[in-house]
């Protein structure tokens, strides 16, 4: 469960930072203004009370919604959807600097020479700048991640059995609060060498062009 | 002469950043296999009028039009935009530029820069391209490189990939921004030799340069530009052994 909630709310979180890194180096000012409210609001409330928030509040959200229908019974979201959407939003508001900061990285004559080439706009984003920005972000998204995988702990809160929450359901059966806490932790230990040892190997895949001399070697070995 | 289609003509370009203009006012017109060499000192606007012609740099008056297609733009804020974005796409698309800075797409290989347009905006069949492209490496001299990434090669071989990439496109009319001015100078030799070739092989191009031997050589015509206008349009001939203005006389006695 932890491992689910991590990877959806990390795809929730990076499309959620590509649209608010757009956002905020639009030219376009109130698009800025979002994406800084965005950032700014995220950044400035503990996890925790954004995961509460989401959770009572998207509840509320729904049975409005529903009593327009005529539908009056209590609805609850899901807390494996409200976790994701909570922790997808964090990761997506810390996500968009990260991106801003790799988008700003790329030189303006890579835009420039694809756009004098009549490239049309998605092409030149997703074909030449993402790619780019993308090796750029890696090592500060995997510090997202991380982040975000140890951070499910807090879904624990509004009753998704994850990890931690499995664990005090251990501990109050057993009453060795010390060996199963422990044994959690060592387990996110193992997910978490697991996820950098990942991510080392796509930065490595993203990085190929910047060896010269091996990637030179190597081209010559094949010939 | 009259009878030679005209490739490119744009009348009229202002452009200011701010209160500093930085053209007033540059109409000039290129014939199919006209060579033009662009000179001036620095900050006599050179660079920004090749940047307008594409588009690359908003001009706040005038007009561009190439094989007789006249850009689409209407004013907003004071500059000029583009209304069509298709049809700005299909002009940047007949006009070939060369960054001073080359501006390879340092993720792609030497092969992937060049095929990149072709195939994404002609929409061309990619077996076609990649032979077509190879073709182009062998006559810039870089066969050999084709798997290469661009950190890989020197600013003379970097260049000279950009310079296929733009003629993978097979465009009607190509600027050149300084395309030696960044390169070591016993590089800068093999990059002009490319040119030299491109611009016997009857090719329109308009070259923003301060090699001024080349520009003796190779030009059908060299303009002189200072602070924003035209200040001498002729045959290299003329500039050079007999400019009219001073300006121009005093900036090639220096620059040569």
């Amino acid at each position: 469960m932890t491992v689910r909630v991590t990877l959806a709310a990390t795809f929730l979180g990076i499309a959620l930072g590509l649209l608010g890194a757009t956002a905020r180096l639009s030219s376009f000012l109130p698009f800025r203004a979002i994406g800084g409210a965005y950032v700014g609001v995220i950044r400035g409330i503990p996890e925790l009370l954004i995961v509460f928030l989401i959770y009572f509040g998207s509840s509320r959200l729904l049975m409005a919604i529903a009593s327009w229908f005529g539908y009056h019974d209590y609805i609850e979201l899901n807390p494996f959807i409200a976790g994701v959407i909570a922790l997808g939003l964090t990761f997506g508001g810390y996500a968009t600097e990260v991106f801003r900061g790799a988008f700003l990285a790329i030189h303006k004559g890579q835009t420039e020479a694809a756009q004098a080439l009549g490239l049309s706009r998605f092409r030149v984003f997703f074909g030449i700048v993402l790619p780019q920005a993308w090796r750029i972000a890696l090592p500060g998204l995997g510090n997202l991640i991380l982040i975000l995988m140890k951070d499910t702990a807090l879904i624990s809160v509004i009753g998704l059995e994850e990890l931690t929450r499995k664990t005090s359901m251990v501990v109050n059966a057993t009453r060795e609060p010390f060996t199963w806490y422990l044994t959690a932790a060592v387990m996110y230990l193992g997910l978490t060498v697991i996820t950098t040892t990942l991510l080392r190997y796509m930065e490595e895949q993203s990085r190929k062009h910047e060896h010269p001399t091996d990637a030179a070697s190597s081209h010559l070995v094949k010939e | 002469m009259s009878q030679v289609p005209v490739a490119l003509e744009v009348s009229n370009i202002h452009k200011r950043y701010g209160d500093l203009k930085v053209l007033r006012g540059i109409s000039l017109q290129a014939r199919d296999g006209d060579v033009l060499s662009i000179i001036g000192s620095s900050g006599s606007g050179k660079s920004t009028l090749l940047r307008c012609i594409n588009l690359l740099e908003k001009p706040n008056k005038g007009s561009i039009s190439v094989n007789g297609e006249v850009l689409k733009l209407k004013k907003k804020k004071g500059v000029l935009c583009p209304t069509d974005q298709k049809q700005l796409a299909k002009i940047r698309s007949r006009l070939g530029f060369v960054f001073q800075g080359f501006n390879l797409w340092q993720h792609k290989t030497v092969l992937e820069n060049i095929m990149e347009a072709p195939v994404s905006v002609l929409k061309k069949n990619k077996r076609e391209v990649e032979g077509f492209s190879e073709s182009l490496l062998e006559k810039v001299g870089l066969a050999d490189r084709r798997d290469y990434f661009p950190s890989q090669l020197s600013g003379g071989q970097q260049q000279r990939v950009a310079i296929a990439r733009v003629l993978a496109m097979e465009p009607q009319v190509m600027l050149f921004d300084e395309p030696t001015s960044a390169l070591d100078p016993e590089l800068v030799g093999d990059v002009l030799g490319v040119m030299r070739s491109l611009a016997e092989e009857g090719r329109t191009m308009l070259i923003v340069t301060h090699e001024m031997k080349f520009a003796r050589e190779v030009s059908d015509r060299v303009i002189f530009l200072h602070n924003g206008r035209i200040e001498e349009d002729g045959k290299p001939e003329e500039i050079f052994k007999k400019a009219k203005s001073k300006r121009c006389r005093k900036f090639l006695a220096t620059a040569v």
